[in-house]
């Protein structure tokens, strides 16, 4: 995991429901606990949230301005309108010809709903906090962790910037998406991770999502396998248990049993299918902040013994 | 491991749920949710059920991911809706005139109908079809998917060749934007604002307004491209109205008596959390919500043993003696979800005042195929075997 902590951003993907925007804000949890000056955001095209990012904090009401979460940390809604300001302060001559364009009606619905510009207003958004700096000139945000939709749309985002650039070539839009592309891309800075589950299906697509994600030529940097259910069995045991049980009707536990052999198989598929380094999380009862915490220790305990075993860093040796 | 048949544990319904009546009279039924809460295959499984009450059926996902062409065997990359080969349906018992249908949006081949249906001569259709913007955006599949699937909803639901459009949407976030997309269309395609895009509108107002807008977008786009869009936009200026009219039917189509909106959920409680979220929203624009589906719960624990029932003989593997007890704890785990699970079940109950909720069991693997999509119909409406 130590690699992450040299980049500026971090792009969480994976299918809904694998605990993304939990991931999300315990890794944003875990380099705040570091003592990294960290912004933890939800990236939406629309401006609808659905706080889940806040839920998974502990806090209420995310807005397009980072807010404090505590010392080091700070959350934020990713969204387009500040990022469609920004790219106007800087492209027009004026700021008054700025303010007058974002006040006009007919250009803010035409950047809020023509195909492609919320998108692109988000990555600049994304861009622009990436880039401000604190009065002593150091960086007002060290990490961003960016929390993305569900897959297909992570992919579908992807796709923009090179899509845009091909009908757009010269000009200050032009110029805008080849930075945020430099910045996607360039893999001292930003790179992507993955979060799935220890099931047939969640792997298959995860694996898939790494093929994209490596086609955009995204640097992928890590994965998670989220709620890996605890095996309590020898071997010997469980091939026992699981002849038993295949002879014997349906009995309380032979679920779990199963998931247990499930997860097994889809370890093995996503570690051979994903190609870059693993990291295991078991299923727990805990939920919203408490179990934002509980992995985040996990984290910090990790990223401890890497730092301190050369065998800890499995990820040099890829 | 061991194998077991895909209806394993087997909770067939055998009094009318709440889902019957749906699957039986109406004309679109939208599945929303988290995502991962199994919208798609729940969406497929009312497909099969709808069928095997002999109604026309097609099952429409704009999912960018590639599950429900997988499970029910059809072309991945169709211009148009694929039956489910009719041998296949007898298989499970759907009558003769029972049909499933199934397609995966495409945004490009909604966009290319529409022009058509829309354009007054070839020669604009042939305009707009050959320029180089309608070609970009065509492609993109952000942010057009939910442009495209009203208006194939629009298409598929008034060409009258379906009794039932099952409509699976994104995960939450995105479908929003679906629910949102008639109105964000009609508001982008509003002539105040595409107008002032258009060369030579009159009127001072317009000019000021033009004027401000041919100032910042010459800035932004360049010279060039900005009257490639507006050559575009004019092309495309003559279609506006009807693009709006279908935008406003679908609007009304969805809060009909004729359409319906399902809540599917898990009992994981992002994806509870999401479902109340989004339920408020469904409320909030005025669309008829049926009830909830509890996807995988654990809720169902009838016909299963308990592990401390077993005795184990003499001449067992060894391995077992030591195993029956940590399988013990496992059921024990198992009996607390089940508990949590009726609770959740409950309360969704209670939510809709007229206990439209229905939870389907924990399936184990993914259901892979029509047998497991029939399976999983049992489970959430009234199926004889015979068909009657």
């Amino acid at each position: 995991m130590k690699s992450l902590l040299s980049l500026r951003a971090i792009l969480v993907t994976g299918k809904g429901g694998v605990g993304k925007t939990t991931i999300t804000a315990a890794l944003a949890q875990t380099f705040a606990g570091m003592g990294k000056r960290t912004l933890a955001a939800e990236m939406t095209a629309d401006g609808i949230s659905t706080s889940a990012l806040g839920a998974a904090l502990g806090v209420e009401g995310l807005s397009e301005t980072p807010i404090d979460v505590r010392e080091n940390l700070r959350a934020t809604l990713l969204a387009p309108t500040l990022g469609h300001k920004k790219f106007l302060e800087d492209v027009l001559p004026m700021k008054l010809l700025a303010d007058a364009a974002m006040r006009s009606a007919a250009i803010r619905r035409f950047l809020m709903a023509a195909p492609t510009f919320p998108e692109m207003g988000v990555l600049y958004r994304l861009l622009d906090l990436v880039r401000q700096t604190r009065s002593d000139g150091d960086w007002e945000h060290e990490m961003i962790v960016v929390d993305l939709p569900a897959t297909g749309h992570a992919l579908a985002l992807a796709q923009i910037p090179s899509s845009l650039l091909r009908i757009i070539q010269v000009g200050p839009i032009a110029n805008a998406v080849k930075e945020g592309l430099a910045f996607l891309l360039d893999p001292e800075k930003s790179g992507a991770v993955i979060v799935t589950l220890p099931e047939t299906l969640p792997v298959s697509e995860a694996i898939e999502l790494a093929a994209g994600i490596r086609e955009h030529q995204i640097p992928l940097r890590h994965a998670f396998l989220n709620r890996v259910p605890n095996d309590p069995f020898t071997g010997d045991e469980r091939r026992a248990m699981a002849e038993l049980m295949a002879s014997l009707p349906p009995t309380m536990g032979v679920r779990t049993l199963d998931r247990i052999a499930r997860a097994d198989v889809a370890r093995s598929r996503f570690a051979t299918g994903v190609k870059t380094n693993v990291t295991e999380l078991p299923d727990t009862l805990h939920a919203g902040p408490d179990l934002t915490m509980h992995i985040a220790q996990t984290f910090a305990q990790t990223l401890a013994q890497e730092a301190v075993s050369p065998v800890g860093d499995h990820e040099a040796r890829r | 491991m061991s194998q077991r048949p895909p209806d394993f544990p087997p909770v067939i319904v055998h009094e009318p749920t709440f889902l019957d009546a749906l699957v039986s009279t109406k004309k679109v039924i939208v599945c929303c949710g988290a995502g991962g809460v199994g919208k798609t295959t729940t969406s497929a499984a009312l497909g099969v059920a709808a069928a095997a009450r002999g109604r026309k059926v097609l099952v429409l996902t704009i999912d960018p991911a590639r599950r429900l062409a997988e499970a029910m065997g059809i072309p991945e990359a169709a211009r148009t809706p694929s039956p489910v080969p009719r041998e296949k349906l007898t298989e499970l018992g759907i009558p003769a005139n029972g049909e499933l249908w199934a397609w995966m949006l495409r945004p490009e081949v909604v966009f290319e109908s529409m022009v058509r249906g829309l354009s007054d001569s070839e020669e604009r259709t042939q305009t707009i079809l050959q320029n180089r913007l309608y070609k970009h955006l065509s492609q993109i599949v952000a942010g057009m998917q939910e442009y495209t699937a009203a208006e194939a909803l629009y298409r598929l639901s008034t060409e009258g060749n379906y009794d039932l459009v099952v409509l699976d949407t994104p995960p939450s976030r995105n479908a929003l934007e679906f629910l949102e997309a008639p109105r964000k269309l009609s508001m982008f395609l509003d002539e105040r604002v595409i107008g002032v895009f258009l060369p030579k509108k009159r009127g001072a107002f317009w000019a000021a307004a033009s004027s401000l807008i041919d100032t910042v977008f010459t800035r932004i786009f360049g010279a060039g491209f900005y009257q490639e869009l507006q050559q575009f936009l004019g092309a495309f200026s003559g279609m506006f109205g009807g693009m709006r009219s279908h935008a406003e039917a679908v609007r009304t189509l969805l809060t009909s008596e004729e359409a319906t909106f399902v809540l599917v959920t898990s009992p994981e409680p992002s994806a509870l959390a999401e479902a109340s979220f989004f339920k408020s929203k469904i409320a909030e624009l005025d669309l008829p919500f049926a009830g909830y589906v509890l996807n995988r719960s654990w809720a169902y624990t009838r016909g299963f043993g308990a592990p401390s029932a077993i005795t184990l003989g003499d001449s067992v593997d060894p391995a077992l003696h030591t195993a029956l007890p940590k399988l013990q704890v496992l059921a024990a785990e198992e009996t607390a979800r089940a508990k949590r699970d009726r609770r959740l079940l409950l309360d969704l109950r209670a939510q809709t005042g007229n206990d439209a909720a229905i939870a389907t069991p924990h399936l184990g693997g993914a259901i892979e195929d029509l047998r497991g999509l029939a399976a999983l119909a049992q489970n959430l409406v009234k199926l004889e075997p015979d068909g009657s």
